[in-house]
Parts: structure tokens; sequence; C-alpha cells
């Protein structure tokens, strides 16, 4: 299973280096106004076509890019229902607190677990390849976190039915 | 080696030269527009224009007439005219309703044209009458914003190159300033707004930067799915396309009459020849045959593994450029036989390169 992952991030590795390609760029629907096109969705000709990734059903990224900024959504493996519920509080942990991520979008897109959002503005201040770097490290590192919780919530459980049924 | 300064962290959105470069309007990422003077490989900041609201996205120096045109995105242009060592402004009436995104004086700098968010082009023209500017406008077909122009040395012809993937040729000739035009090979026509051409590479992409060579008879320009395109006027408009396998280019520029430098967001200038077909040449900056920076010592590697958890050092590119190329100009010799080319970037650096 795992001889799929280095080409699954490879895959998204290189998506993202070309979606990432963005320009400042002002609306030309509102006067005045620079917002990242990808959330606007008004003017059809600055989107670019949606990219998804899958490794397999259950696992995939989806890459949504435009003139002026870039949404990346992914959908997080859940065998069972205590990684489900661990990721859906591990992300809503990290979207709660998503002004300190900067890239991070504070919900998800219809159908993933979490979304980042990155515009030219970021872009302009950080390097793309390091931005890059980030996200590809962030989907390698979330399904070791999930399950070290989860080994870690199975043996807390343990202890404390063993502590619990000592009594009886 | 190429010669790079540096403006601070900022990114430059847009820079032009005056007559002997000497002197070079820029403005780093905000609405003003600075005036530096160099002089012996040092920058001194002379003067600071601060009339837009927003952020200012194009410049034109005009060398013959030591005028300064700006435009931004709060829909305004202002022709800059220096007296007695400050430059003051005239507002022009663009009638846009949009942001403006880029701008350009005529050969002849009689005239000025501005590309908008409004799907159109303004050409602008004294009036001296009323003593200001007009505009006319271009809007037929451009069905998007217009993100780049560049004029034929005869004067009356434009191009500009916009997000609906289309790069199209138009007679920009006013009747009340030009002199009748001379028939081109691009077409003749007496209509101001007359399309010449329109053309696309075959899927399209949003063209990022557009040039006529210095004879007028090849148009170039690039657009965001890496490719170039040519047009050759000389043999029936044809038009030839090449897709590249870097990322997407910002800007194209002639050198001379076969050879085109283009530049992006792969952060080093490459070197394109055309002679019936577009051949790759090769990068300005020998990034690869850069040495990488030393080993990097045990030290610095144990630094950043305890504070955080980084199993590499690097972070910096090995090309001069740090991060997108944004804008090149010709900085000597003409765009006939360029010999130096200057190009900014989203690092806030202006590098200075040579054309062997």
């Amino acid at each position: 299973m795992s001889t799929t992952l280095q080409p699954y991030l490879k895959a998204v590795r290189q998506t993202l280096t070309a979606a990432i390609c963005v320009e400042n760029f002002s609306s030309q629907v509102v006067e005045r106004h620079n917002k990242p096109e990808v959330e606007v969705r008004t003017s059809k000709e600055l989107l670019l076509t949606p990219v998804t990734i899958s490794r397999n059903d259950k696992e995939k990224v989806l890459i949504e890019g435009s003139i002026n900024s870039l949404r990346i959504s992914i959908a997080i493996k859940q065998a069972d229902e205590i990684e489900k519920i661990l990721c859906h509080k591990f992300m809503r942990f990290m979207m709660m607190r998503a002004e300190n991520f900067i890239i991070l979008r504070r919900k998800p897109v219809e159908g993933y677990d979490i979304s980042f959002l990155v515009t030219n503005f970021h872009t302009e201040q950080m390097f793309k390849h390091k931005l890059v770097d980030f996200i590809i490290h962030f989907m390698e590192e979330i399904d070791k976190e999930i399950s070290e919780m989860k080994l870690a919530v199975n043996s807390r459980a343990r202890i404390s039915a063993e502590e619990f049924l000592k009594r009886f | 080696m190429p010669d790079a300064h540096s403006f601070g962290v900022d990114p430059i959105t847009c820079y032009s030269w005056n007559k002997d470069q000497t002197q070079l309007a820029l403005s780093v990422n905000n609405n003003e527009v600075q005036i530096q003077n160099f002089a012996n490989g040092k920058w001194s900041l002379k003067n600071t224009l601060t009339d837009h609201t927003q952020r200012v996205t194009g410049i034109d120096w005009a060398s013959k007439s030591n005028r300064i045109v700006t435009c931004a995105a709060d829909r305004n242009a202002y022709v800059w005219v220096q007296e007695s060592g400050k430059w003051s402004p005239t507002l022009v009436v663009l009638g846009i309703t949009r942001a403006a995104t880029c701008v350009k004086w005529s050969p002849m700098e009689n005239k000025f044209a501005v590309g908008s968010g409004n799907r159109c082009v303004a050409v602008c023209s004294y009036d001296k009458e009323n003593n200001w500017w007009t505009s006319k406008k271009i809007k037929k077909p451009i069905r998007s914003t217009v993100t780049c122009l560049d004029w034929h040395p005869n004067n009356y012809l434009i191009a500009c190159g916009s997000t609906d993937f289309k790069a199209r040729v138009y007679s920009a000739y006013i009747k009340e300033v030009d002199e009748k035009p001379a028939p081109s090979n691009w077409g003749t026509t007496n209509n101001f707004a007359n399309l010449m051409g329109e053309f696309s590479s075959e899927a399209g992409g949003w063209v990022h930067g557009i040039s006529f060579s210095a004879s007028g008879n090849h148009l170039a320009w690039v657009a965001h799915d890496s490719s170039i395109c040519v047009v050759d006027a000389n043999h029936g408009l044809k038009l030839t396309i090449v897709k590249t396998e870097y990322l997407p280019f910002m800007d194209v520029i002639w050198i001379n009459e076969s050879s085109i430098i283009v530049a992006g967001y792969g952060c080093v200038p490459m070197r394109f020849n055309y002679k019936d077909s577009l051949t790759f040449v090769g990068k300005l900056d020998d990034a690869d045959s850069k040495q990488q920076p030393g080993k990097v010592s045990a030290m610095a590697q144990f630094k950043a593994m305890d504070s955080r958890a980084a199993t590499d050092v690097e972070t910096t590119l090995n090309s001069t450029h740090q991060n997108t190329i944004v804008q090149l100009s010709v900085f000597a010799g003409g765009k006939e036989r360029c010999t130096k080319l200057s190009s900014v970037g989203t690092d806030g650096q202006i590098v200075i390169w040579d054309i062997k």
C-alpha cells in the first residue's frame, strides 16, 4: 500500500508547483476590489480546470487554480469510527486557528476534510517551493499523527478500563 | 555576471528606465512611484510620487520628451512632467471603471495606451484646445482584462494580450494627432480600433507579456500554458507556437530581429531564437552550474534540527532571482541589438544581465 505514497505525493507536488503560479489581479467585476478568484468564481475565464489526484477512493486531493489564488482540499484516510472522530476533531482544532496558519481555510470544501487557500499575496511574501514543501509535508505527517493519536486513545482506554475493573 | 540590486522584500510591480539609464522609476507593490538615481552602481532615492490611491500597476518613461505616465488599480492614470527637479502630475480622463493594468508610450510619444480590467484599451492623446489628455477606447472584441500591450514602431499599430487567451493587433490611428498611416504588412487602415489580427496558441492561456520586434514585423507573446508564440508579418501573419516544459513566462522582449528573451515563474531568463521556428538557446542564469552553497556545515544542520526539526537547511533558490520575474526591459542597445537587459521580480530585486 505504501508503494503508492511516493508517486501520489510526487503527482501532487508537480501539480502544486504549476498551480502556485499566481499573480496579483484586480477584480474585473467590482471596481477597486482585489479578491481571490478561486473563491469568488464570477469570471469563468480566470479559473483553471480543477484537478483531482486520488490515491484510492478514500484519499484524494483537489487542486483548484485561478489567476490569483489556489485552493487545495485534502480528503484524509479514515478507516474506522475512531479515526473519523479523531480526524474531525484534529482538523477542527487547526481550522479554528486558521489565522496562525496563514494559508489555511476556515471551512473545508464540500466532500473534503481540510482546505488551504494560497493567494498571490502569500507567494509574494513566501517562497513558492517552500509552500509546496509545507503542504506535501502536511499530507505525509497527517496520517502518522492520526495513527499515533488512535494508539494513544486505545492505550488510555485500556489503562482506564483496567483501573476501573480492578475494583471488582 | 548578472548585476543584482535589492529594493527590499516587497515585490517590484513595475518599472521604467529614463533615456540614458541614469534614473529608474519603480513601484514596490504600493501606491507610490519612486524615482531612484543610478550612478556608479549605487542607488539614491530622488523623488516619491504619491498621487495614486491604490497599487501602481504600470509605469512608462518617455525617453525623448522626459515624461512619465503611471497607471494604477484606482482606475486613474497620471502624466508627470519634470519642472526644476519636481515632478508634477496631470490627471488623465481614462473613463474606465476597473483597474488599469499596463501603460505604454507610443514610439513618437504623442500618445499612450492603457490596458484595463474594463475589457478595453484606452488610447490617450493630448487635446491642445482644452489642454488635457483625452482617451478613445478599443473594445471589440476583447472579452476579459487586458494584461499587456506593446506599440508597433510605426506609431499607429498596437498589440494587446488579454485573459481571454488571445493576442490582438489593432489600429490606434488618431486623426487629430497622427499623420496618415503608411501601408504596413499587418494591413492598412485609417480607422481607429480596427482589428488587424487575432491570435491564440491552440488551447490558450492568459497572455502575460507581448512584444513587437524592432522592425515591427514580428510579434511575440507568452501565455500561461507555458507557450511562446510568434507571428511573422513578412510571411502573411504566420503563427509559430512552441509549448515549453518550463513554468509559465511573464514577459517577453526582442533583443534583435531573431532572438527573444523570456522570463517568468521559473525565475530564470531564457533565450530563444526565431528563424521560421522557435528554438531554445539557453538560460541567462547559470543556476545549475552554480555551486551548491558548500557542503552545509554540520553545525548548521544540527542547529536547524534542534530549533526547527528541519532535516535540510536549503531555502534559497540557486538562481539570482528568488521569486517570479515580472518585467523585462532593454538596458543597453535597443531592441535591434540589445547588449544588456534588466529584469525585476517579486523578490524585490532588479538584475542587469549581459547578452553575449
